[in-house]
């Protein structure tokens, strides 16, 4: 089941970003999105497992840039979630092989895919909370609050290494 | 790069460009990557409370038998979503049935048990942990534990079966065995004649004899048969059991010397070892069931060392006696020769069983011209070298590791040494 998940949310996250750059006339970087989704595919499937990364991290800014290239801003948050999506799936699939005989094999995928949708819909709520206020700052107020949020993200990040540093062996 | 890192990476890409060009959109592509990292840090593993409890089917295994391993881990704290638990074998073992590895839930107070075959290599064996690795649902957050559990493995050597291997030492002990005793009394071999003696059985009177000399009355005297003490020398320097390609012969002679230890153990001798790998390693002499049990260990754990040369082995008399026989298992060295020799010199009845090297190497060499050259010359000087060692009237069993060593020891340890020159010597003349 994860496996398919994982072929369905790379599918999905490059044909949206295609169909939206093709139909902003811009062809060229569509192919090439399409090739690089095909790629992953490719390398998932031959189980190369350190393209998930990299690629995951192409197409996160690939949406980005997109965005500029005209098409909705819809299409390339769902790029991104289901590029992370994808991302995520790699390495749990990785997890669930690295035993030859995994119990509660469909309980833990079962849960995992919860914790997963639970994170997008979480984050659809939060898009959809952000399309609904809008607040025109000015470039000093952009820049406060661009480095409020890599403070915050930062000390987010800090106490995530922490808690995996406290090993005990 | 860590997941978190290249999380973090993207998240501030997209701020910094989200802001850099007033652009909300683009950084509304944040949230999702975002909340991922909350729902890391919400769902991370907490304090891990397991302890965990191995059990072997069996401690000590012959090679090739499979040794199945049940492990439980125990969980004494809340209940943990994900954890793999990963047994880390020592080298030379190998799982044939089952895993190392599990990846499993564990409830609040709730244990797991599994099990899993393993088989390996000739050697002491040490388990003494688990790692356990737990994780947050999306893999951001590792906790790492060690979990002591004790358990060992002993794989013993494997023992060719022989039948005898005729030793003559110039000295034995006084208890009656089957090695000839260098003096006349009870036994089966003819040893010489002596006059008639009130007592002697009538059989054991040779009328040929006595009726030559007329007035007197002779008897058959047979050589008394005892106990020996025989000291075992495994040759464990890496220099001489090593070859090109990490090829070894060390365990050929490992077989080799446990053969004969059974075999000499098994007359009722006093057998002792001495594996002179990086340091000397002593099995004080002894004789019996017992006896073969600490040589089947100490053979068990025996590695190769740097020792250089034989120059510093020193063999005290009170393991291995005066004038017992020494049995030198080793491929070797040129430069051995004098310490061997000095051995003879001082009283030791030495026997040196030598897996050969250079039949080893050069049956896994290419087909060429140069290399087969190359092998004759060696075989050559290896030759010359166990003809000098023969010189000094030591008994040198040249042993192809090709052949079985039960085969080898039928052959040129089954009979005496002077036995098998005669032999030699008939067929050369016939030839």
């Amino acid at each position: 089941m994860t496996r398919r998940a994982i072929y369905v949310s790379i599918f999905i996250g490059a044909a949206i970003l295609v169909f939206g750059m093709a139909t902003q006339g811009h062809p060229i970087p569509a192919i090439g999105i399409a090739l690089l989704g095909l790629a992953w595919m490719v390398a998932h499937k031959r189980r190369i497992r350190w393209v998930a990364s990299p690629a995951f991290a192409i197409f996160v800014v690939i949406s980005a840039a997109s965005i500029w290239g005209g098409i909705a801003s819809w299409m390339a948050l769902t790029c991104v979630m289901f590029s992370l999506a994808a991302w995520d799936l790699a390495l749990f699939v990785q997890r669930l092989e690295m035993t030859s005989e995994p119990t509660d094999r469909k309980i833990m995928e079962r849960t995992h895919f919860t914790q997963l949708g639970f994170v997008i819909g979480l984050s659809l709520l939060g898009v959809f909370a952000i399309t609904l206020i809008r607040i025109n700052l000015t470039f000093g107020g952009a820049v406060i609050l661009a480095l409020l949020g890599v403070w915050g993200i930062s000390s987010l990040v800090y106490r995530l290494r922490r808690h995996e540093d406290d090993i005990d062996l | 790069m860590s997941r978190i890192a290249l999380l973090a990476v993207l998240i501030y890409f997209i701020i910094l460009t989200g802001v850099g060009t007033l652009n909300g959109t683009v950084l509304s592509l944040a949230l999702p990557l975002v909340v991922y990292l909350l729902a890391g840090l919400w769902r991370g593993p907490e304090k891990l409370d397991l302890s965990a409890e191995r059990i072997l089917s069996s401690e000590r295994v012959k090679p090739g038998e499979k040794v199945t391993v049940s492990l439980t881990v125990t969980n004494h704290g809340g209940a943990l979503g994900e954890i793999l638990i990963h047994d880390p074998l020592p080298v030379f073992l190998e799982v044939v049935e089952g895993s190392n590895d599990r990846l499993v839930r564990l409830p609040a107070h709730g244990s797991i048990s599994w099990s899993y075959t393993l088989q390996g290599r000739r050697g002491f064996h040490l388990f003494h942990k688990l790692e356990v690795n737990a994780e947050d649902g999306f893999g951001l957050v590792v906790k790492r534990k060690s979990l002591p559990t004790s358990g060992q493995l002993v794989v013993l050597p494997p023992v060719a079966r022989i039948r005898r291997i005729a030793i003559r030492p110039r000295q034995t002990r006084v208890y009656s065995g089957l090695i000839p005793a260098h003096q006349g009394g009870a036994g089966i071999e003819f040893f010489g004649l002596r006059e008639y003696q009130a007592g002697d059985s009538p059989h054991h009177i040779n009328w040929r004899a006595s009726a030559r000399q007329g007035n007197a009355l002779f008897s058959n005297e047979y050589e008394q048969e005892r106990v020996a003490d025989v000291g075992i020398v495994l040759d464990g320097r890496s220099e001489v059991n090593y070859l090109k390609g990490n090829l070894s012969l060390f365990e050929d002679s490992v077989i080799a010397a446990m053969s004969v230890a059974s075999a000499l153990l098994s007359e009722s001798n006093r057998v002792g070892l001495l594996i002179y790998g990086d340091r000397a390693r002593w099995t004080s002499p002894g004789y019996g069931k017992r006896q073969r049990e600490r040589i089947l260990q100490s053979l068990a754990m025996a590695r190769t060392g740097e020792s250089q040369n034989f120059r510093s082995l020193f063999i005290p008399h009170r393991m291995f006696p005066a004038n017992s026989q020494i049995i030198i298992i080793s491929p070797l060295h040129a430069d051995d020769l004098p310490v061997i020799a000095q051995l003879k010199v001082s009283g030791y009845q030495v026997m040196v069983i030598s897996p050969d090297p250079v039949s080893f190497e050069a049956s896994r060499l290419e087909d060429r011209k140069s290399l087969k050259l190359s092998a004759r010359i060696a075989r050559l000087e290896r030759e010359i070298m166990l003809r000098r060692l023969r010189g000094f009237g030591i008994q040198v069993v040249n042993w192809n590791t090709s052949t079985p060593f039960e085969q080898a020891a039928r052959t040129s340890l089954s009979r005496p040494v002077t036995f098998l020159r005669a032999m030699q010597s008939g067929r050369g003349g016939r030839g």
